[in-house]
């Protein structure tokens, strides 16, 4: 099965149908999918910039993490509920937008970024868990995922004007 | 007001975005960004007034670097927002779901006044009130927002 044929199925799901058709999907899934994104990416935003040593520097990292992570894990629920509602009501329009595949990339890059900061600059945590500056590593990966969150966001919000 | 609003559409700055899917879906995109500083900003503040996140900080320590985030967040989405609602000023002005959205923006801005002169450095009940109701707005003018853009 090819990634068009994939697509085409996808659209005729039922949920693609109440999303596509009736009045009200489409909107209401919309309006999660960007309280979803202000709630995931605003406070993962606060993570990163710990990492960065910007804010919150007297709290150790793993404090900012716990207390942030219940908040941003609801958000991206939210966030890939509602956008693989999107995707699917969409999917073939969607399979052929650059800025489609340009957020896949991001998104990509954004679980690669969290992925290699946990396995690697993770590992050493707990000496510098309380330093008001992380080390270059973990300042690295807070940097990334501030900027490829970013692209998340902007290629999401070019696809709403370039797919219909 | 009608006056005005009619020269705010046909100004230069409101036919360029008139003409340019480009440049109103980069405005778009620039403003979701904005919104988003907004947000994060104004939930972390409000868990914190409400003591749900951040306990062992200083409410200065959370709410100082909130407050620079949403007022960044702020410039942002109203830089991009007034150059996108410029070419549909009239209508935008008539919608309910804009007026709730600028209603509750005020309100906020005007809360985000307040705890910012007295706030972080008196963080008594009525600071912590304000505190939270600021961050009830914001996610008012997210709803808002959104219902103005999908129900236009």
């Amino acid at each position: 099965m090819s990634v068009p044929d994939i697509a085409v199925w996808l659209e005729s799901t039922a949920v693609a149908t109440l999303v596509r058709e009736s009045a009200w999907g489409f909107p209401i899934v919309v309006a999660i999918h960007i309280v979803g994104i202000t709630l995931s990416v605003g406070m993962i935003m606060w993570f990163d910039l710990r990492l960065l040593g910007v804010v919150l520097r007297e709290s150790p990292v793993s404090r900012v993490y716990r207390g942030i992570i219940p908040w941003a894990a609801t958000g991206f629920t939210l966030m890939f509920v509602s956008g693989g509602m999107l995707l699917a009501a969409y999917a073939t329009a969607a399979h052929g937008n650059v800025y489609f595949r340009a957020k896949l990339v991001a998104l990509a890059l954004a679980g690669l970024n969290a992925l290699v900061y946990h396995r690697l600059a993770e590992r050493h945590r707990a000496a510098w868990d309380e330093h008001a500056r992380p080390p270059l590593a973990a300042r690295a990966a807070g940097l990334a995922s501030i900027t490829v969150w970013t692209v998340v966001i902007l290629a999401g919000r070019m696809m709403s004007y370039t797919m219909f | 007001m009608e006056t005005a609003l009619a020269w705010v559409e046909g100004t230069g700055m409101a036919s360029a975005v008139r003409d340019s899917l480009g440049l109103t879906a980069s405005l778009s995109a620039i403003h979701l960004v904005g919104v988003t500083l907004v947000g994060g900003g104004a939930l972390v503040a409000g868990l914190r007034y409400g003591g749900l996140i951040f306990a062992d900080q200083s409410l200065g320590a959370v709410a100082r670097p909130a407050g620079r985030a949403i007022l960044l967040g702020l410039t942002i989405s109203v830089v991009t927002g007034v150059l996108l609602v410029s070419p549909r000023a009239s209508a935008a002005a008539a919608n309910r779901f804009f007026q709730l959205k600028m209603l509750c923006l005020l309100g906020a801005a005007a809360c985000d006044v307040f705890v910012r002169r007295r706030g972080y450095a008196v963080p008594g009940r009525f600071a912590t009130s304000t505190g939270l109701i600021r961050s009830v707005l914001y996610g008012a003018v997210l709803a808002a927002g959104c219902a103005f853009i999908l129900l236009e």
